[in-house]
């Protein structure tokens, strides 16, 4: 592995003690350690940063971020949570629901539902009064009835066999296309990502008939436009061993279970201590060690500041794996924006002085 | 079922032309009920004394937030 | 979207020569907020440089950035700005560069 050679810089770790945390805050600034250069340098920071995917599923990813600053990683985490557009559904149009759930209630669960719809192949409406469009809204309509089951077996009590329709699905909601919609979205019809979600229940005789408008949105406008379930990081966990006091023989299998399985690995013959390279990240840092006066000194345990252990949990349109890029497109279009505001203040203020000053 | 004859589609109302008899519906059966003024209010299939009375066919529009 | 209102403001009371000014960046937050002052402060003719989100109802954020030898302040920013974007191409290529090299365990999750 490459990154254990960086990984062993005590600069790098965070001191996790008995009941307190050390070297929280990164000193690679410049002027921060005399006579190091600690100033940007492209090269430098390609040749440190790894980016190394561990498990990838259908539904999840877990990477690591090696190499960069807290900043870095925690902006990716929020444009993840918080800025990565969606499509839900936004406005519902009730002409009918007869069932035992109240409109708004019904509403407010149908807008939850993740929509299968590729975001870069709609506009965002930048107001909420602005007019729908087929550029920009996406029409369903949920119309479910209930009925007895003619067909029913005598004695059942289950209300799937009984009832036609006791169930209002997300499968029940049908696309309704709008102008060019049906060709540009011929590929992938609109649809909820997940057919079977229980949006609320029928009795025969009650029936429910909406229309819902669905838009393209934020995360922190609503929680519902989150493209993920999770997104989160942890730095990852450090044992190191003192040689200097090594663990006494008799006391290896009671140091062994204060960490977390395979952490520690024992030699069954000579009884040496090792650490287990690849399970060490599994560490929960119980600090259950600390606890026990006869391994004071044996081992100290950390964090690596700058190595960062993403899990990411995709729900609705993304694959996992396109989470990161997806963030990544949002910083740089973020970056870029703010920089040709830059600019034009640096153009318009001719220099110096007269630049337009706010009136704060 | 879907004749919103009162209504148009930005949720607005016209004044009804001419006074209907009200439905209701038994609370007890479900049996649909018209109760003019001055009756007594009471299933005609059941007797149960309970009604309710029909939800609006007016479009109403949500938030769905 | 139309610039109604500008996304960078120059807060009063900064230098005439721009060598120590507060910036207010509209429509941002900490994410962009945290990662800037750590790229400004990696330049090393930058004297100070620190943000702030005054308020949480308002959506912009303060960026305070002293420079020496009077050296602008906008000219860092925007060094800055660039190193940034710098930063995240650098990882969103090492990441497809691992993403194709297929040396990752995949599973099956149910959902």
């Amino acid at each position: 592995m490459t990154a254990s050679t960086s990984k062993f810089d005590p600069r790098k770790h965070v001191g996790v003690h008995a009941e307190r945390v050390s070297h929280v805050s990164s000193t690679n600034f410049p002027g921060h350690h005399p006579d190091e250069d600690h100033s940007w340098d492209l090269e430098r920071f390609a040749k440190g940063l790894t980016v190394k995917i561990e498990r990838l599923s259908n539904r999840s990813i877990e990477f690591d971020l090696v190499g960069v600053d807290a900043s870095i990683a925690n902006a990716y985490r929020r444009i993840m949570l918080a800025e990565v557009p969606t499509i839900c559904v936004e406005r519902v149009y009730v002409w009918d629901n007869t069932s035992v759930i109240v409109d708004e209630v019904l509403a407010q669960r149908i807008g939850l539902i993740p929509l299968n719809v590729d975001p870069a192949l709609m506009d965002m409406k930048q107001s909420p009064n602005d007019q729908a469009t087929d550029r920009n809204t996406l029409v369903f309509r949920l119309q479910v009835a209930c009925q007895r089951n003619k067909n029913a077996p005598k004695d059942t009590t289950d209300p799937n066999q009984l009832y036609i329709n006791s169930d209002v699905l997300s499968s029940h909601l049908t696309w309704i296309p709008q102008g060019e919609q049906e060709i540009v979205l011929a590929d992938n019809p609109p649809a909820p990502s997940n057919p079977n979600i229980v949006l609320g229940k029928l009795r025969p005789g009650q029936e429910v008939d909406m229309e819902l408008h669905a838009v393209k949105g934020v995360g922190k406008d609503h929680a519902k436009f989150c493209p993920v379930a999770t997104a989160s990081y942890r730095l990852l966990p450090l044992v190191i061993l003192n040689p200097e006091n090594p663990v006494p023989p008799h006391l290896t299998e009671k140091f062994q279970k204060c960490f977390s399985p395979g952490v520690i690995r024992v030699d069954p013959q000579t009884k040496a201590i090792s650490v287990d390279e690849e399970k060490m990240r599994n560490e929960t840092m119980s600090r259950e060690v600390y606890r026990h006066p006869e391994f004071e000194g044996c081992v100290q345990l950390a964090r690596v500041r700058d190595h960062f252990l993403f899990n990411v949990e995709s729900e609705g349109f993304y694959p996992p794996q396109r989470l990161l890029p997806e963030a990544t497109a949002v910083m740089r279009a973020k970056i870029a924006h703010i920089k040709r505001a830059a600019e034009t203040l640096l153009n318009n203020g001719d220099g110096l002085g007269d630049v337009e000053m706010a009136d704060v | 079922m879907n004749q919103p004859q009162n209504a148009n589609p930005a949720g607005g109302t016209h004044p009804p032309v001419q006074r209907q008899d009200m439905e209701y519906i038994c609370a007890d059966c479900g049996a649909k009920n018209e109760i003019k003024s001055r009756e007594p209010i009471r299933c005609r299939e059941c007797g149960h004394r309970i009604m309710y009375k029909k939800r609006t066919k007016r479009m109403v529009q949500f938030e769905a937030r | 979207m139309a610039e109604t209102t500008p996304k960078i403001k120059i807060m009063k009371g900064a230098a005439a020569d721009l060598s120590a000014a507060t910036y207010q960046i509209f429509d941002e937050s900490h994410t962009i907020g945290n990662a800037l002052r750590w790229m400004i402060m990696k330049n090393p003719k930058v004297e100070f440089c620190g943000y702030s989100v005054p308020h949480p109802s308002e959506n912009l954020i303060q960026v305070r950035i002293q420079m020496y030898d009077g050296l602008s302040s906008l000219n860092a920013l925007i060094e800055a700005l660039n190193n940034l974007d710098a930063v995240c191409e650098t990882v969103e290529n090492k990441y497809h560069a691992s993403l194709a090299s297929n040396n990752y365990e995949r599973w099956e999750e149910k959902s």
